[in-house]
C-alpha cells in the first residue's frame, strides 16, 4: 500500500539570510510536522535566532520557505502571524509600561473586541501565575513570569506553529522546567512547536526530532530517540575546518 | 499687570507645551525629532485664518479643516521626511529631510499668505477684556489634549498600541502589530495637536508664517527640560518658559527677553542634558 | 623575494596611480581658480558683486564645511558669526566706540573674536544630543541679532552703521573683488589641507564610527574645539568682508535664511568634500540671480534640493562627481594576507610585559555581566577568550579597552593600573581593538580608513597641517606608506582606493585589523573577527595572527568560532556566566568535560 507522503507545516528550503553584508544563513534546509516538536541546537553565532527571525519575516531572505503549503516570500511579520505563525523573540520582551492583560490583547490586535478579551482569559488560564497578574505592569513581573507572559502572547493567536527563541535563556532550572511543560503540553494540544535551544538535554528530552546549526547551515538532522546523539551533536560543532561543508 | 504677565504667560506657555507634545508624539513613533512641529503651529494659526476669515467659513468647519490640514502635514512629514531615513544608518539624515521639509512649507506660506502677520479671527462673539479668549482658549486646547491623550493610552488598544511602539519597536513588529499604520497615525495625531495649538493661539500669536522657526525653538524647550517623549515635563516646562518670558517681557523688555530666555534655557540644558526630570522619569505618556 | 630593509614593496604602481589621483583632484580647482582670476574680464559689474559675494561666503562655507562636513555637527546659526564679525569690522574701523582702527586690523580682531565666539557656539555638541545641538545654534543666531537690534549706542540699532573700507587698491570694485577671491582661495587650499590630514581623517572618524575614533586615540573635545576656533575665525572674517560689500549693515541683513544657506550649501555639497561645497556655494549664490522670481523663492529651492539630495543622493554633488569608485571591482576578489610583511611593520621593539585583569566584576542592572575574573595576556601568545553567550568575553574585552568602567578589581598593563573613563588612551598604550561590527567612514577610502589607525603618531599640529608646512608633509608620507604596507601584510592593498561602503564585510573585517596594525600595537584585541568569513578566509585570517604573535604582539582572541580558537592559540580562557570556568592549553580545554557542556550549553 503507497503511503502519502504528509506535507509538512513548515518547509523551508535553500534558506540564507543576514544582516547587511554578513551573511549568516547559508542554504539551510528544515521541515516541521504538523504535530511536532523540532528542535534547532547550536553554538553561539550559529545563526539559530537568525533562522527564526527569517521564517518570521523579520529579516529579508532568499531560499524558499513554506507554511501551511503558503509561500511566504516577500511575507512581512504581521502576514505570518495572521498565517498562523507565531514567533515568541528572544530576551522575553514585554512592554514593561503596559499590563500582563494589555500584553497580551496587543498579540490579537486584529481580532474583533469581543473575540479578543474571550481569547486573552483563555491565555490566561494557562499561566496561573501571570493570570494573577493580569492588571499589573509587565514590568513588575520577574524574568521567568515576563518569559511565560511571552510565551502567552505567542499562543493567545493559537498559532498552528510556535516558534520559541532560547525560552530558557537567564531562567532558574524551575522557571525553566514551567515553559518547557507547556511546550509539552502544546504538543499534546496540537500546535507544531520550533524551539531554538541552547540546553541540550532539556530539548533533547522534549523535542521529536532535532536539528543541528553551525556557522549558518545543519550539519546534523536526527531522531531524538537515535543513539549516540549527545555524542553526535559535539562532534557537529567543533568540527576541525576540514569537515566543513 | 501682574494679572496679565499670568494669563498672557500661562497661555503662551500653553502654546509651547502643546509644541513640545507635538515633537514628543513624533518622537515617541519613530525616535526621531522632526523641525515640522513649529511649522505645524504656524499652519493651525494660517489655515484657521485662510478658512474662516479670508474665506468666510462658519468657525467649526474651519477649525475642523485646520486640524485636517494638521494631519495632512504630519502623514506627508512621516512618509516624505522621516520614513525613507529610517532604515538609513545615517542618525542626521533625518535632521536635514524634516528641516527641508519645514523651511518648503514656511517660504510657501510666506509667499502665497503674506509675509506680513495676518489678524486671525475672532472665535466666539464676546466682548473683549477680564479673562479673554486669547487667554483661555490655548489653556482649554491644552487641557484637552492632555486629558485625551490620557483617555487614548489608558483606554483604547490603539493607545496602548502607540505606548508598545514606543517601548519596543521591535518587539511590537514580531508581535505582528502594523507598525507602520500605526507612526503614520502617531504622525497624524501629532499634526492634529500641532494645528490645534497654532489655531487655539492664533488670537495671539496672529497668522504669520515666521511663527514657524519661533515656536520650532520655543516648542522645542519644554521638551528638552521636560525629559524627550515625557508629555507631562513638556506641560510644566512649557507653562514655566511661558511665564518666564512674560516676566522678563515686563522687567527687561522684549529683544534682552528673548536673550534671557535663551541663556537660561543653554545654562540648564548644559547642566542636564536629559531635561531636569533627568533619569528619574522613565514613563513616556 | 629578496626584500632589502629599505625596499618598499612595489613601488612605481601605487605611487603613479597616487600622483594622477591627486593631478585628477587638483583640475577642477585650477579651473576654478582660472575662472575667477578672468572673471572680471568678462563678467559685468552686477555680476562682479554676485560673484564677490560667493567668495565672501565661501570663506565662511570653507570654514563650516569642517564642522559640518567634516565633523558631522548640525551647527545651522552659523550667521552668527557673520553678523558678529561684520558688526566688529564695522564697529572698530568706524570709531564709534574707540579710535578707528585700520580695517585689516579691524579684521583680525573681528576673526579672533569669532574664534572665541566660534568655540562657545561649539561647545554645547560635546554634550548635548544631535537635534538639541541644532536647536541651540539656531537659538545663538537670533539672540546675536537681537543684540544687534539693542544695542544702540555700538550698533546702531535698527539704523545700522556702515561697513569697512579697504583702502587702495581694494577699494575699487574689481578690487575689492581680488581681495575677497585671493582670500577664498586661501581658505581652499587650507582647509583642503586639513582634510588630506590626519585632522581631517580623524574628524571624519568622530562623525562616523565615534568609537572606533576613541580606540584609534583620537580626543573629540580638543579636535572639535580646534575646527570651532578656526571656523569661527573664517566666519567673522567673512563678516568683515560681508560689511563691506553691503557698504551698509543693519540687523535684517542676517536671516536665518541666509544661515541655512551656509548649511544646505555643504549639504548638498557633500560632506568631507572640499570641491562639492565650493561648487554649491557657488550655485547656490547664483542661482536666485538668474531670473526675478527665483530670488523670492530661493529658501524654497534651496530645502527642496536639499530634501532631493538627502533622499536621492545623500552623498551630494561630491557623491554624483565621484567617478572614479563608480568603476566596477572585480568579482571574485580573494584576500591574501601576506604574514611575512607583519615582521617588516611590526618591528619597532617594545619593552616586555602583561595585560592583566585581577579579579575585575562589572554587573548591568544587577545582572552579574563578569564575576571576579582573572586574565592574563602574555606578549607574543595568542590568547582565546570562549564561551557561550551571556558568558562576559565581550564586556571583558569592553573593559580592557576602556569602553565598560568596572566596578571592582583593577586592569593592569605590566603591573601599572590602566586609568580610567579615559578610553582614547588605550591607543597611546599601544593597546589597539576591532569591533563585533565593523566601525568605518564609509564614504573614505579604505587607505584613509587604515590611516586613522596611525593618526596618533603624527607629530605635525593643525596649524602646520593648515599650512602644509613640512613637518605635515613628512607625516603624511609616512603615514601613507605605513598603511600601505598594513594593507598589504592583510592583503587588501588593490582595494587601498576604494570607497570603504563597497566592499564585503570579510574586507572590512581585515580593514579594521589594518588599522590596528597602524598603532603598532604591544596588544591586539580582536572581537569575534571571524564571524561571516568564509572558511578559507578563516584560514588566513589564522595565519594572519599567528604572525603577529610572532613578533611579540600579545593577541587576546574573542571567539565563538571553535576551530580558529584550537589551531592559533597558546592559551585559552573559557568563560561562564562570568566566571573563568577553565583555561590552560588549547588541548587540556578541549577535553574537559565542564568546558564541552558549557560551551554547548549543557
Amino acid at each position: 500500500m503507497p503511503t502519502s507522503a504528509v506535507e509538512p507545516l513548515l518547509d523551508v528550503v535553500g534558506l540564507s539570510a543576514g544582516y547587511g553584508k554578513i551573511g549568516i544563513l547559508h542554504g539551510v534546509d528544515l521541515t516541521v510536522g504538523a504535530n511536532e516538536v523540532v528542535a534547532v541546537l547550536g553554538p553561539n553565532g550559529a545563526g539559530k535566532t537568525t533562522l527564526l527571525r527569517a521564517v518570521s519575516g523579520l529579516l529579508p531572505w532568499s531560499g524558499s520557505v513554506c507554511f501551511a503549503g503558503r509561500d511566504l516570500a516577500g511575507a512581512g511579520p504581521r502576514d505570518t502571524v495572521q498565517a498562523g505563525l507565531a514567533h515568541v523573540i528572544e530576551g522575553h520582551r514585554v512592554f514593561t509600561q503596559l499590563t500582563v492583560l494589555d500584553n497580551l490583547l496587543l498579540a490579537i490586535y486584529d481580532l474583533p473586541r469581543g473575540e479578543r478579551t474571550a481569547r486573552g482569559e483563555e491565555a490566561l488560564a494557562l499561566f496561573p501565575e501571570i493570570a494573577a497578574k493580569r492588571h499589573e505592569r509587565a514590568g513588575s513581573l520577574s524574568g521567568g513570569q515576563q518569559q511565560i507572559l511571552a510565551v502567552a502572547q505567542g499562543l493567545v493567536r493559537r498559532p498552528r506553529l510556535l516558534m520559541l527563541d532560547e525560552p530558557s535563556a537567564g531562567l532558574s532550572p524551575a522557571l525553566v522546567n514551567r515553559v518547557l511543560v507547556v511546550v509539552e503540553r502544546l504538543r499534546e494540544a496540537g500546535t507544531a512547536v520550533l524551539l531554538v535551544e541552547q540546553l541540550i538535554e532539556k530539548a533533547l528530552a522534549l523535542a521529536d526530532r532535532v536539528y543541528a546549526l553551525a556557522r549558518g547551515s545543519i550539519v546534523l538532522e536526527a531522531r531524538t530517540g537515535e543513539a549516540d546523539l549527545p555524542h553526535r551533536l559535539e562532534h557537529a560543532y567543533l568540527a576541525t575546518a576540514n569537515r566543513q561543508p | 499687570m501682574v494679572e496679565s504677565i499670568v494669563s498672557t504667560g500661562l497661555a503662551i506657555g500653553c502654546i509651547y507645551a502643546l509644541i513640545g507634545i507635538t515633537y514628543n508624539v513624533m518622537f515617541s513613533a519613530s525616535r526621531v525629532f522632526s523641525f515640522t512641529a513649529g511649522t505645524l503651529g504656524m499652519l493651525g494659526g494660517v489655515l484657521g485664518s485662510l478658512f474662516i476669515a479670508r474665506m468666510g467659513m462658519p468657525v467649526a468647519v474651519g477649525f475642523l479643516l485646520a486640524l485636517a490640514g494638521g494631519a495632512v502635514l504630519g502623514i506627508v512629514t512621516e512618509i516624505v521626511a522621516v520614513r525613507p531615513v529610517l532604515k538609513s544608518l545615517d542618525q542626521h539624515l533625518y535632521v536635514l529631510s524634516t528641516l527641508a521639509l519645514a523651511l518648503m512649507i514656511q517660504q510657501f506660506t510666506a509667499i502665497e499668505w503674506s509675509t506680513e502677520p495676518q489678524p486671525f479671527p475672532r472665535l466666539f462673539d464676546i466682548a473683549r477684556g477680564g479673562f479673554d479668549q486669547q487667554y483661555w482658549l490655548p489653556m482649554l486646547a491644552c487641557a484637552v489634549v492632555i486629558v485625551g491623550l490620557e483617555l487614548l493610552y489608558r483606554h483604547t488598544l490603539i493607545g496602548r498600541a502607540f505606548l508598545a511602539i514606543a517601548e519596543d519597536t521591535y518587539a511590537a513588529r514580531a508581535l505582528g502589530l502594523p507598525e507602520r499604520g500605526l507612526r503614520l497615525a502617531s504622525f497624524a495625531l501629532a499634526g492634529v495637536i500641532g494645528a490645534l495649538a497654532g489655531f487655539a493661539g492664533g488670537e495671539m500669536l496672529l497668522a504669520f508664517f515666521a511663527n514657524a522657526p519661533m515656536l520650532t525653538f520655543y516648542g522645542f524647550v519644554p521638551v528638552a527640560l521636560g525629559g524627550m517623549g515625557n508629555n507631562r515635563g513638556a506641560v510644566v516646562a512649557g507653562l514655566l518658559l511661558g511665564l518666564f518670558q512674560q516676566a522678563a517681557n515686563f522687567l527687561v523688555g522684549g529683544i534682552f527677553a528673548s536673550v534671557a530666555v535663551f541663556t537660561v534655557f543653554i545654562i540648564v540644558l548644559m547642566a542636564c542634558p536629559e531635561g531636569l526630570a533627568g533619569a528619574a522619569l522613565q514613563r513616556r505618556v | 623575494m629578496m626584500d632589502t630593509p629599505a625596499a618598499r614593496l612595489r613601488p612605481g604602481r601605487a605611487d603613479v596611480q597616487a600622483s594622477t589621483s591627486t593631478i585628477g583632484a587638483a583640475l577642477p580647482f585650477l579651473a576654478l581658480l582660472l575662472l575667477g582670476v578672468t572673471f572680471p574680464l568678462f563678467g559685468g559689474g552686477y555680476w562682479g558683486v554676485i560673484a564677490t559675494r560667493a567668495c565672501v561666503y565661501w570663506v565662511l562655507v570653507s570654514g563650516l564645511n569642517l564642522v559640518v562636513g567634516f565633523a558631522g555637527q548640525i551647527a545651522i546659526g552659523w550667521v552668527a558669526l557673520l553678523t558678529l564679525g561684520a558688526y566688529t569690522t564695522s564697529v572698530l574701523a568706524a570709531g564709534n566706540v574707540m579710535p578707528e582702527l585700520p580695517p585689516y586690523l579691524a579684521l583680525a580682531i573681528a576673526a579672533v573674536a569669532g574664534a572665541a565666539f566660534g568655540l562657545i557656539i561649539g561647545l554645547p555638541a560635546l554634550r548635548l544630543r544631535t537635534f538639541y545641538f541644532a536647536i541651540t545654534t539656531v537659538g545663538f543666531a537670533t539672540i546675536v541679532t537681537q543684540v544687534a537690534l539693542a544695542w544702540q549706542s555700538v550698533t546702531g540699532g535698527g539704523v545700522g552703521v556702515p561697513g569697512p573700507i579697504f583702502p587702495e587698491p581694494f577699494s575699487s570694485q574689481w578690487g575689492f573683488y581680488y581681495f575677497c577671491f585671493s582670500l577664498a582661495v586661501i581658505c581652499t587650499w587650507m582647509t583642503a589641507n586639513v582634510a588630506a590630514s590626519r585632522f581631517g581623517r580623524a574628524l571624519t572618524a568622530i562623525r562616523d564610527a565615534e568609537v572606533a575614533a576613541e580606540a584609534c586615540g583620537i580626543a573629540k573635545p580638543a579636535l572639535l574645539a580646534t575646527v570651532f576656533l578656526f571656523s569661527g575665525a573664517v566666519a567673522a572674517m567673512a563678516g568683515g568682508l560681508f560689511a563691506a560689500l553691503q557698504s551698509y549693515i543693519t540687523p535684517d541683513a542676517f536671516t536665518l535664511d541666509l544661515s541655512i544657506l551656509f548649511f544646505i550649501a555643504i549639504l548638498i555639497g557633500g560632506r568631507g568634500s572640499i570641491l562639492g561645497p565650493l561648487l554649491a556655494t557657488i550655485l547656490l549664490t547664483a542661482l536666485p540671480e538668474f531670473a526675478a522670481p527665483l530670488v523670492a523663492w530661493s529658501t524654497f529651492l534651496y530645502a527642496a534640493l536639499l530634501l532631493v539630495i538627502v533622499l536621492a543622493a545623500p552623498g551630494g554633488i561630491a557623491e554624483i562627481l565621484d567617478f572614479k569608485n563608480r568603476r566596477p571591482l572585480e568579482s571574485n576578489r580573494a584576500i591574501i594576507p601576506r604574514p611575512d610583511l607583519v615582521g617588516r611593520l611590526l618591528s619597532a621593539p617594545v619593552d616586555a610585559g602583561a595585560l592583566t585583569l585581577e579579579q575585575v566584576a562589572l554587573s548591568f542592572g544587577g545582572v552579574h555581566a563578569i564575576d571576579g575574573l582573572d586574565l592574563e595576556i602574555r606578549r607574543g601568545q595568542v590568547h582565546g577568550l570562549i564561551g557561550p553567550n551571556g558568558s562576559g568575553k565581550t564586556t571583558a574585552l569592553n573593559v580592557i579597552s576602556g569602553y565598560y568602567v568596572q566596578e571592582r578589581g583593577a586592569v593592569k598593563l605590566n603591573g601599572a593600573a590602566l586609568p580610567l573613563f579615559a578610553r582614547h588612551r588605550r591607543a597611546h598604550m599601544r593597546i589597539a581593538r576591532t569591533f563585533q561590527t565593523p566601525r568605518v567612514v564609509g564614504s573614505a577610502s579604505v587607505l584613509e580608513n587604515v590611516m586613522i589607525g596611525g593618526t596618533i603618531d603624527g607629530k605635525g599640529t593643525f596649524v602646520e597641517s593648515l599650512l602644509s608646512l613640512p613637518r605635515h608633509r613628512r607625516d603624511e608620507a609616512k603615514l601613507r606608506d605605513t598603511a600601505m604596507l598594513a594593507l598589504a601584510a592583510v592583503g587588501l592593498e588593490r582595494l587601498a582606493r576604494v570607497r570603504v561602503d563597497r566592499l564585503q564585510h570579510s574586507e572590512l573585517r581585515f580593514t579594521e585589523i589594518a588599522r590596528a596594525l597602524m598603532l603598532h600595537p604591544a596588544f591586539l584585541l580582536l572581537d569575534e573577527p571571524a564571524a561571516g568569513l568564509s572558511a578559507d578566509e578563516i584560514g588566513r585570517l589564522a595565519a594572519l595572527l599567528a604572525a603577529i604573535a610572532k613578533t611579540g604582539t600579545g593577541v587576546l582572541l574573542v571567539e565563538h568560532h571553535a576551530d580558529l580558537i584550537f589551531d592559533i592559540c597558546q592559551h585559552v580562557t573559557v568563560l561562564n556566566l562570568g566566571r573563568v570556568l577553565a583555561t590552560g592549553t588549547p588541548a587540556e580545554i578541549r577535553s574537559h568535560r565542564e568546558v564541552v557542556h558549557a560551551y554547548l550549553g549543557g
